[in-house]
């Protein structure tokens, strides 16, 4: 029995190592992983092996192409949070019919947002000044992550930015405003968040209660990607109306320095890589929206992360014209070249916890 | 390379066995196989730089060199002399490469100079691989072993992958014979196989997802007293499994490959005293510094004041071994002076006490000393000592209660792994349902296999503690 058994383990030692070396070798990867969202890793060039970058590179490599990457990973993820019963993987968690990640709030890359706004505040004549942060949804699930601290936030931003009126968006928000399965918000349920801006800014918001809601297909977010766990998907949809349907979006091309006219809402980027690029076409550096059909002669200039491109659309019908700016896309230098802002113009800074905590990513030099 | 990882699992060690056993075995010498094993384990260990190599290389010629020297000249002049300088030659090295900074660093504290820092990185496994080449050398002086007289066999020895870069560190005497003429069989591949996966996972699930909450919650500045015990707890079952992991591979393998190395662990945390624990602890480590430092100096048959001086070297020494800073310095020096205490003060109290006694006792102390070994300087072990009893003035908070509940059940399955209790179970089994583990020995280890794959592919956190020795 003994040697039955020895030869049983010899057998199955042998056959996991060879199988997976074996299909390693022969199986075919694509070098795109739609589900991870990135590209795998190449085989690294020989030159590499002059400087050590090779076996670092083969690594990387063998790691990322290893077949059945994907189920692999799932495995893990059930492991760690249904096994090992863990509240997280990583900061990734699944809570209350959401896969989410928390990141508990860093003190210095905040300081340093609220040194960043207060810098590009103080290049803009408006006195009209605002802020909003969109906290990750795990401040709203039943568990106490330690992620969004609304108070340590209010804390470092308030004293630093006394100019700007800070603007509350944790009661318009909910966990259902937040993609199940992704980090951003839906922008169907966000009518509270513009409700909550009209009356902070001196809008009339009521307009939302008139939206049509249209729908672009389901997907699987970031989170779903990351944790690689079979969840229920997304449904995307859009929120439009007379007055965003008339409006025109002017994209500034940041190699010809031209704008070049898109649509608000581009529905062909739906199915590519990240899904919520729907929204104003995802990472671009300024956009002009313009309502001719617009009441008003306000002018809002929003400067926004990815959360802003859902955001920016339905504040539309408020204002005349809005200049969606990304300061990770475009260098604080560049502003003056693209952008006059009247004194009486409202300026909102909007910004997700993730990019508080990662406000390096903002072209403003700080002095 | 490390051995968890996809690399070593799927391409390298597959591809080692395949040729390793290809080659014809001839009992009465498997020079073929073991250069076999020489060319892995040259691979294995340029993998981490080609430099290092050379500097192995360097270091293997030396040895065997002056083994021969050593041989020829024994009980003639110059006998002496030739050792002083074989152990000069595989000292030095180790000197440059580890120690030189630290020493730079104090004679600058000291006098105020500003002699510039050579920040040479340090060859991976110099440690275990010079303590190797000492003992080969010393026992080679004192004649307990006959002199390897071919090149590639020494080679061989010295290079052996599976406990090249991180231990245990395998005396030339405990495998000469193996060098020149060793046995495979099934029942010694499964063994090895299920040695080599059991340690795969403690590493690989155990050991990593306590450094992950060990760095969780010792990265946080003003711990609190329950963040700072977690951290600790973390980490002594984190460098417990991490080491003893290693180790497990390391023993796999040669095992494979038709060696028999000695234990290196034997489950220290249910150790009763100090004494006890350092008998169970890196124990390849501790008799060595016993057979060639220790007993050398005279030992425990010296006077009171001469064992306490011997004590306080060996193992301000074997903290200096383990890193060129004081807090390992400190950390040696802590355990000789309890070592000392136990020798003289409380061997016959502790014999007395209930073991859970002694065993929290040992616990408490072993837990304390990874403080100095885990701190970056002795500041940041007194910073976290403070912590631990309080003295940040925070009992508690919500985020160290967050991560200590989240890994609650990776905390008490660790504890439990770090006791014998798995092993006796899976033996009890083995013995009461024979039919039934010749079922389940191979599906768990394919089961542990998978897992471990499924934690390596997607890894971003995969250290190893004792890789930096």
């Amino acid at each position: 029995m003994t040697n039955l058994r020895a030869i049983a383990s010899t057998v199955a030692f042998a056959l996991v190592l060879a199988g997976g070396g074996l299909v390693q070798l022969f199986a075919q990867t694509p070098d795109m992983l739609r589900s991870e969202r990135r590209q795998l890793a190449a085989m690294p060039a020989l030159s590499s092996l002059v400087d050590q970058g090779w076996m670092e590179g083969f690594e990387d490599f063998v790691a990322d192409r290893f077949p059945g990457r994907d189920g692999f990973r799932a495995l893990k993820a059930f492991t760690v949070l249904k096994a090992f019963r863990q509240s997280d993987l990583d900061g990734l968690y699944l809570a209350d019919g959401h896969a989410g990640k928390f990141e508990p709030v860093n003190v210095a890359s905040a300081t340093r947002m609220a040194e960043k706004i207060k810098i590009v505040a103080a290049g803009l004549e408006s006195q009209r000044l605002y802020y909003a942060i969109v906290p990750d949804k795990s401040y709203y699930t039943s568990r106490n992550f330690p992620g969004y601290d609304r108070l340590l936030v209010h804390q470092l931003l308030s004293e630093r930015l006394s100019d700007l009126t800070e603007i509350d968006l944790t009661q318009a928000l909910n966990l259902d405003a937040y993609y199940s399965t992704d980090l951003h918000w839906d922008q169907s349920r966000i009518t509270p968040v513009v409700a909550a801006l009209g009356e902070a800014m001196g809008f009339d918001a009521s307009y939302t209660q008139t939206l049509q809601s249209l729908t672009a297909g389901s997907f699987s977010g970031v989170y779903a990607s990351q944790l690689a766990l079979p969840l229920l998907p997304d449904v995307m949809t859009y929120l439009t109306s007379a007055s965003i349907d008339q409006s025109t979006a002017n994209y500034l091309n940041p190699q010809t320095g031209l704008f070049e006219p898109a649509p608000i809402y581009q529905l062909d980027l739906f199915e590519q890589l990240d899904p919520y690029n729907l929204y104003m076409a995802g990472s671009q550096p300024l956009i002009v929206l313009e309502n001719p059909a617009a009441t008003t002669e306000r002018e809002l200039v929003l400067f926004r992360d990815s959360f802003g491109s859902a955001l920016a659309p339905l504040l539309l019908p408020a204002y005349r014209k809005i200049t969606v700016i990304d300061l990770r896309y475009l260098h604080i230098e560049l502003l003056d070249q693209y952008l006059q802002v009247p004194p009486a113009a409202d300026v909102l800074f909007v910004y997700s916890s993730q990019i508080l905590n990662n406000s390096d990513t903002l072209m403003v030099p700080i002095r | 390379m490390l051995f968890s990882s996809v690399t070593f699992l799927y391409a390298f060690l597959p591809a080692t066995l395949l040729v390793y056993f290809l080659v014809p075995q001839r009992t009465d010498s498997p020079k073929g196989r073991n250069h076999v094993l020489l060319g892995a384990g040259m691979v294995f260990y340029a993998w981490g730089g080609f430099w290092y190599l050379v500097i192995l290389a360097a270091q293997i010629v030396a040895a065997w060199g002056f083994g021969l020297a050593l041989e020829r000249l024994r009980g003639r002049w110059g006998f002496k002399t030739v050792f002083v300088a074989s152990v000069g030659v595989a000292l030095s090295t180790l000197l440059c490469y580890k120690y030189t900074d630290f020493f730079i660093d104090n004679l600058n504290a000291l006098f105020g100079s500003d002699l510039p820092a050579l920040k040479l990185l340090l060859p991976l496994g110099i440690s275990f691989y010079t303590f190797q080449i000492l003992s080969y050398l010393i026992d080679l002086y004192r004649g307990t072993i006959a002199v390897q007289r071919n090149l590639g066999t020494f080679a061989t020895y010295v290079s052996l992958f599976p406990q090249l870069i991180a231990g245990p560190i395998i005396r030339y005497a405990d495998i000469s014979e193996a060098l020149t003429s060793r046995t495979h069989s099934i029942e010694d591949f499964a063994a090895g196989a299920r040695r080599f996966v059991i340690g795969l996972a403690k590493k690989v699930i155990l050991a990593n997802t306590m450094g992950k909450l060990a760095a969780t919650l010792g990265n946080t500045e003003h711990s609190s007293t329950l963040a700072a015990w977690g951290y600790l707890i973390a980490f002594a079952l984190q460098i417990y499994f991490d080491f003893s992991a290693y180790s497990d591979m390391a023993i796999g393998l040669g095992r494979i490959f038709g060696f028999r190395f000695k234990e290196n662990f034997n489950y220290p945390y249910i150790a009763v005293s100090i004494t006890d624990f350092w008998r169970r602890w890196h124990i390849s480590l501790s008799s060595w510094f016993r057979d060639y430092v220790y007993f050398p100096l005279g030992g425990s048959r010296v006077p009171i004041r001469r064992i306490c001086l011997n004590l306080l070297l060996v193992w301000s020494l074997t903290g200096f071994w383990h890193g060129a800073a004081w807090n390992f310095i400190a950390w040696g020096g802590y355990f000789a002076v309890i070592l000392i205490i136990e020798k003289f003060l409380l061997s016959g109290t502790l014999e007395k006490l209930p073991n859970w006694l002694t065993r929290c006792y040992t616990w408490l102390i072993v837990l304390i000393g990874w403080v100095f070994f885990d701190a970056g300087s002795l500041g940041g072990a007194l910073e976290t000592l403070g912590a631990l009893f309080g003295a940040n003035g925070v009992g508690a908070d919500p985020t160290a209660w967050y991560h200590v509940e989240s890994y609650a059940l990776v905390l008490v399955m660790a504890s439990i792994g770090a006791t014998p209790l798995p092993t006796k179970a899976g033996k009890w089994l083995a013995e009461r349902y024979p039919k039934f583990a010749a079922v389940a020995e191979p599906v768990v280890l394919i089961g542990l296999l998978v897992l471990c794959t499924a934690f390596l592919v997607n890894s971003t956190f995969n250290p190893f503690i004792y890789f930096r020795f």
